[in-house]
């Protein structure tokens, strides 16, 4: 890994370089183009001027007053840059500083570029010839290759610009390449403490804001939530240990207890008929967390239908009343009209039975239990169930949904302490949740759900969920997929 | 009845095959998916019981579609521990008509195969429905104990209606949840006894023969019949 980072950062550098070289010399091919159009342009418009003005003097003064003229300038000319002829008609030198008709030269007016030996030395000069009256010829020039070390140095600074580009990307890459290094590497560390087993561990925070911090603070939140999940499948573990090790010991000892003692055959039905009462508990309790697995793993999402929440409210209540009865508790439903929700009819019908299941519990004796549906102010469905039993403290509302929580009031009746914890769930995957309030006297649970809960929950916002308190979302949130890790082991198999 | 086991785990096996004889039938039994494809396609069977994940590169639900693509109509229990509800709608969506998820209770299979059995031969056309002295007219939906007439709640007329097409085999608690309130899990509480009891009430008064029978460690009965009053 380190390697890959290594030969990454030093390929970095060199397509930085690569680049950035590129970039100079397309910048710089145009900038010469330009200044050789333009250098050019302006010569031969000089070398025409003077051409025009020589002209005017030999239509003035003849070709002695221009011999003489030209031989004047030759004389005050210290530079030899400037290149002047004046031939007869037969091409014989009358005045200038060149000693014959360059070779290859076209004797027709105009312009062009020649190779031509001047005071010894080969070089290459503009003319431009003009032809006089009387056939006299007149040449007029320029010695280009005065302006070759010119040339060169231009080259000369282009390569150096590229040479200093080459050093600072070289050292540019190492730099990065270092500070990258160095805080992936902190990442890397701090990753491979975690794979310890020390899930305390974060990345060190913001630095200047860049894409590393925002990965750095992605990772830490990441972090936070698998630090959440790994608890919170620990305090699971330790509930389940508790609860299905209770029931399973139960099982054990009346088990050894008949094989020890072997009593009469009646009693030992009897307690055969126990036992199998004490595996059907711990299957329901596996049923139970299978069930929330299912629904936290969100796969159930797939079979959201359009669904009649009133409807559902009312036949589960038709189902509870005999029960109701029983106890003399009155179980009403109000009737409140179709409510549409999209959704899983067979767990909404669940948890609003455990909700029912629920309420009948606590509910005082010949006491009532009321059942509602109605579109909340926010827009979502709720799905209330309102006991008048003792009701449960503000802590308690918080810890009641968790898995295997049981309250103390609770201790005695049946149950597993899954019951609340498979609402919350379904509220959840339905987009809402499960808010517990006080109903004066009483517990007033409220299972609030989106409509049209088809989209997944939103996942930008931590709380992700809209209508619910962050208190019960918060706890919620902190379990979610917890039950993904024990439906995958063979249990389920 | 003649059945058919396909199941790879030996102690269940041999759990199930031992209670259906007890019960009075007769079963074969295959623990692999090739066996049990040719057992299920060559012999005529009443109810095949299919386990769903066999050794043998053939599994339950690929077995199930092949013998109804044959034709086969031979009514299929799924036994799976796959519990989910997805997993239960593939199972019957392969062509498997009932699905019963382990562990279970063997009086819940006995008395779920005694259901598949009869609804293979019997007809669901009939308007009215007997047992003993109660009749049940599905037309007028009114049902009638001799001379008295028992009023119903519509839940109940459809208990009632279930237990009738029913009658003289054993219903569960699951299969009543399932069938006449379509619920498909486990409520906390005993409601359907609460229901049962309800009905039974109405329907069986001091001076009349009891119909509605609970039977010890399944579930509910209504029989006509003496000698099953034990």
């Amino acid at each position: 890994m380190n390697r890959m980072i290594q030969s990454s950062a030093f390929t970095l550098a060199f397509v930085y370089v690569a680049v950035a070289i590129a970039a100079l010399i397309l910048f710089a091919a145009p900038l010469w183009y330009a200044w050789q159009v333009t250098i050019q342009d302006g010569r031969v418009e000089l070398l025409q001027a003077d051409a025009q003005r020589l002209t005017e003097v030999f239509r003035r003064d003849g070709p002695d007053g221009l011999k003489a003229f030209i031989d004047t300038r030759v004389g005050l000319q210290i530079a030899g840059e400037r290149i002047l002829l004046l031939t007869d008609p037969s091409l014989r030198p009358l005045a200038g500083n060149v000693p014959a008709w360059p070779e290859g030269m076209p004797v027709t007016p105009g312009m062009s570029t020649i190779a031509m030996d001047l005071a010894g030395q080969s070089t290459e000069a503009v003319l431009v010839r003009a032809s006089l009256p009387g056939g006299y010829h007149l040449l007029v020039g320029r010695d280009v290759a005065r302006f070759l070390p010119l040339e060169r140095r231009f080259w000369y600074g282009l390569a150096g610009a590229v040479s200093v580009l080459c050093i600072v990307g070289a050292l540019g890459g190492f730099l990065i390449r270092r500070t990258l290094l160095s805080r992936i590497d902190s990442i890397r560390r701090t990753v491979h403490a975690i794979m310890q087993g020390d899930l305390s561990h974060r990345l060190p925070g913001p630095q200047s804001g860049d894409e590393l911090d925002t990965l750095s603070h992605t990772i830490n939140r990441m972090l936070d939530q698998i630090e959440q999940l790994f608890h919170g499948i620990r305090d699971v573990s330790n509930a389940i240990a508790h609860d299905l090790r209770t029931p399973l010991a139960e099982l054990r000892s009346r088990l050894e207890e008949l094989s020890l003692t072997r009593p009469s055959t009646h009693e030992t039905f009897a307690e055969i008929d126990a036992a199998v009462a004490d595996v059907d508990r711990v299957i329901r309790i596996f049923n139970a967390l299978l069930r929330l697995a299912e629904i936290d793993s969100g796969m159930r999402r797939s079979g959201f239908v359009p669904v009649n929440a009133a409807e559902l409210a009312v036949q589960a209540v038709e189902l509870y009343v005999p029960a109701a009865e029983l106890k003399g508790i009155s179980l009403t439903c109000r009737d409140t009209g179709p409510i549409p929700v999209s959704g899983d009819p067979l767990l909404l019908a669940q948890a609003v039975s455990n909700l029912i299941d629920n309420a009948l519990k606590y509910a005082s004796d010949g006491g009532k239990v009321t059942v509602e549906v109605q579109r909340s102010a926010q827009g979502a469905v709720e799905i209330a169930v309102a006991d008048d039993g003792p009701g449960i403290s503000d802590s308690e509302k918080i810890k009641a949904p968790e898995r295997f929580y049981r309250g103390d009031t609770s201790r005695g009746t049946p149950g597993v302490g899954l019951g609340l914890s498979l609402v919350a769930a379904v509220a959840k995957l339905h987009g809402g949740a499960l808010v517990l309030a006080d109903n004066h006297p009483g517990l007033r649970a409220q299972m609030l759900i989106e409509p049209n809960a088809e989209r997944p929950w939103r996942q930008d916002t931590p709380s992700g969920l809209s209508a619910a308190p962050a208190a019960v979302d918060g706890l919620e949130l902190a379990r979610v997929g917890t039950f993904a890790a024990i439906k995958s082991q063979p249990l389920s198999r | 009845m003649k059945l058919l086991l396909v199941e790879d785990n030996e102690r269940v096996s041999q759990f199930v095959i031992k209670g259906l004889k007890e019960a009075g039938h007769t079963a074969d039994h295959a623990d692999n998916g090739r066996d049990g494809m040719f057992l299920a396609a060559s012999e005529p069977y009443d109810v095949i019981i299919m386990d769903r994940m066999l050794p043998g590169q053939i599994d339950g639900l690929a077995i199930i579609e092949a013998l109804r693509k044959a034709g086969n109509r031979t009514p299929i229990l799924i036994l799976s521990a796959l519990s989910d509800v997805d997993e239960r709608i593939r199972g019957l969506k392969s062509g498997g008509d009932d699905y019963l998820t382990k562990p279970f209770a063997f009086g819940e299979l006995l008395a779920r195969l005694d259901v598949l059995a009869r609804r293979a031969h019997g007809n669901s056309t009939e308007t009215t429905l007997d047992v003993g002295d109660l009749r049940m007219d599905l037309l007028s939906r009114k049902a009638v104990r001799g001379e008295r007439v028992i009023t119903l709640q519509p839940r109940e007329f459809k208990l009632l209606e279930y237990l009738m097409r029913h009658a003289e085999q054993v219903v569960t608690r699951t299969m009543l949840l399932e069938n006449v309130w379509d619920y498909h899990f486990d409520p906390q509480t005993n409601v359907v006894d609460v229901h049962i009891s309800k009905l039974r009430q109405k329907i069986d008064t001091e001076r009349e023969l009891p119909l509605l029978r609970t039977v010890r460690n399944a579930g509910y009965m209504l029989s006509a019949s003496v000698e099953n009053n034990g």
